[in-house]
C-alpha cells in the first residue's frame, strides 16, 4: 500500500480522461475525433484478425465439433434407426414385389386353364427329417381349401392338399416319395404315373405305361387329371424328360423329368378350388423356346 | 513487458476464437478482463490502472465494436487498480473483479442511455458471463502470471 496515494492520483486521472473520452465520443456521434482512431484499430486488427481466421477457424470447428458431439451422437442413432427401417421397409417392398410378380403369374396360368384358385403363400417346410416332403400353406377351410385338391404356382404342378385346417393346409409335393400324380405326354394319349424321387425336388420319375409308345428327351407332361378333378386337375404342367431308360422287357418304360415349378423354392402357390369345365389339353404349357 | 505481450494475445483470442465458440447459455469468458486483473497483480494498482486504461482504450477500438469509446477504458483502469491494490486474499481479488467488471460496464452503459443495457441484460447474460469468465479465471491468472513473483501472498 505504500504506493497507493500515486496510485489513487493516476487511477483518478485516467478515469477522468475514460469519461472525457466516453462524453465525447458519445457526444460528437459520427464526426467523432475518436474515428481516426478506430480506422486504425480497425486496420491493425482487423488485419491481424485476417491472418489469425485461418488458424482460429479450424480450432474453432473444432470445438464446435466437440460442443455438438452428443447432438451428433444423438443424430448419429436416429439416422442409424432410420437407415435400418428404411432397408427393412426397402426389402419388404422387393419382396412383396416378387410376390406379386409370382402370383401374377399363377394367375395367368390358372386363367389359361380356367382353374378357379385360392392364393396361398407357403408358411412352412418340411424337408428331409420326416422324408416326407411336404410344405405348410396359409390357406385353409375357410378359404375354401379341402383335402385332395391340386396345388399348382406360376410354373406348373406343386402338390396335393392332404390336410385342411380352418387356416392353414399340407400340400404334399410332387417330390414326396409317396406321391403319385397321374400324368399324359404333351400331344398325345400316352398317359404315364409321375412320382417323387430322392432328388429334393429336382427330377421326377414319370413311368410311361405303355412301354412300346416313343419317348425321348425333351417331351412334355402335364396332369392327366383324376375323376372329378380330385385330387389332380387335368392340364397343369408337370415338367420336361431329362433322360430315358431303356428298359427292356419291362411293362413300363421309366424316364426322368424336371418340375417346371422350382419344388424347392416355392412361395405364391394356388389352390384349384374348382377345375376347368373342360381338359384344357396342352393349351397351359408354356411355349416352346424358339417358337411363337 | 508481461503486459505488452498478454493483452494483445488476450483481445485477439477473444476476438477471433472465444467469441465465436458456441457455448451453452450463450455466454462467453472474458479474456482481456482476466488478463488485465492478471496483469495488476503483479504489477500494482498504478501500473494496473495504466494498464486497464489503455487495454480498455484498444477494447474500444478493435472491430468489431458498436459501444462509445471510452467505456472499456474507464471501467479496466477501475478494475486493473482494483486488481492491483488487492481486495483480501489473490482469490477474492479475482473474483470481485470478475463480478464487478460487467456490472461497471452496464452503469457505465447505463449513464450512456446504451439501448442495449436492460434489466434481461443484467439478468440473463451478466451472470452466464461471468460464470464463464470464473471458470476460464484460473487458467489465465495462472498462464498470464507464472513465474513471477506476487505482490502479496494468499
Amino acid at each position: 500500500m505504500r504506493d497507493s496515494r500515486q496510485a489513487r492520483l493516476i487511477l483518478g486521472t485516467l478515469l477522468a480522461a475514460a469519461l472525457v473520452i466516453l462524453t465525447v465520443d458519445h457526444r460528437a456521434g459520427e464526426s467523432s475525433p475518436l474515428t481516426p482512431l478506430r480506422s486504425a484499430g480497425a486496420w491493425l486488427f482487423g488485419a491481424a484478425e485476417e491472418a489469425g481466421g485461418a488458424v482460429a477457424r479450424p480450432v474453432g470447428g473444432f470445438l464446435h465439433a466437440i460442443a455438438a458431439a452428443p447432438s451428433a451422437q444423438a443424430d448419429i442413432e436416429r439416422l442409424k434407426a432410420e437407415n435400418a427401417r428404411l432397408r427393412s421397409s426397402l426389402s419388404a417392398d422387393r419382396l412383396d414385389a416378387a410376390r406379386a410378380a409370382e402370383l401374377k403369374r399363377m394367375l395367368g396360368l390358372a386363367g389359361l386353364g380356367g382353374y378357379k384358385v385360392v392364393s396361398a403363400n407357403v408358411i412352412a417346410r418340411r424337408g428331409q427329417p420326416g422324408f416326407e416332403d411336404a410344405v405348410q400353406i396359409d390357406a385353409g377351410t375357410d378359404d375354401g381349401v379341402r383335402t385332395d385338391m391340386t396345388v399348382l404356382n406360376g410354373d406348373g404342378l406343386v402338390g396335393r392338399v392332404v390336410h385342411a385346417s380352418a387356416r392353414t393346409s399340407t400340400v404334399v409335393l410332387l417330390s414326396d416319395l409317396a406321391s403319385a400324380a397321374g400324368a399324359r405326354l404333351e400331344g398325345g394319349q400316352e398317359i404315364g404315373v409321375v412320382h417323387g424321387v430322392a432328388e429334393n425336388g429336382r427330377l421326377l420319375q414319370f413311368k410311361l405305361l405303355d412301354s412300346t409308345a416313343p419317348i425321348e428327351r425333351g417331351a412334355r407332361l402335364v396332369s392327366f387329371g383324376s375323376h372329378r378333378g380330385a385330387p389332380y386337375v387335368p392340364g397343369v404342367p408337370i415338367g420336361v424328360i431329362e433322360q430315358v431308360e431303356s428298359t427292356p422287357g419291362q411293362l413300363v418304360r421309366i424316364a426322368y423329368a424336371r418340375p417346371y415349378a422350382d419344388l424347392t423354392a416355392l412361395d405364391v402357390v394356388g389352390v384349384v378350388v374348382q377345375g376347368p369345365a373342360r381338359d384344357p389339353r396342352d393349351a397351359v404349357l408354356p411355349r416352346r423356346e424358339g417358337a411363337r | 513487458m508481461t503486459a505488452v505481450l498478454v493483452v494483445p494475445v488476450a483481445l485477439l483470442l477473444q476476438v477471433m476464437l472465444v467469441n465465436r465458440l458456441p457455448l451453452p447459455a450463450g455466454g462467453v469468458p472474458d479474456l482481456v478482463l482476466l488478463a488485465v486483473v492478471a496483469v495488476a497483480l503483479i504489477r500494482g494498482p498504478g501500473a494496473g490502472a495504466v494498464i486497464g486504461f489503455f487495454t480498455g482504450l484498444v477494447v474500444d477500438v478493435v472491430p468489431p465494436t458498436a459501444h462509445v469509446a471510452g467505456l472499456y477504458a474507464f471501467v479496466f483502469a477501475l478494475v486493473g487498480y482494483l486488481a492491483g491494490r488487492g481486495a483480501g486474499g489473490r482469490v477474492t481479488t479475482v473474483a470481485l473483479c470478475v463480478v464487478l467488471a460487467p456490472l461497471m460496464a452496464a452503469a457505465v452503459g447505463g449513464l450512456m442511455s446504451d439501448p442495449r443495457v436492460t434489466i434481461s441484460t443484467l439478468t440473463e447474460q451478466v451472470p452466464v458471463t461471468v460464470a464463464y469468465t470464473m471458470i476460464a479465471a484460473p487458467v489465465v491468472i495462472w498462464l498470464a502470471t507464472r513465474g513471477r513473483r506476487q505482490r502479496y501472498e494468499i
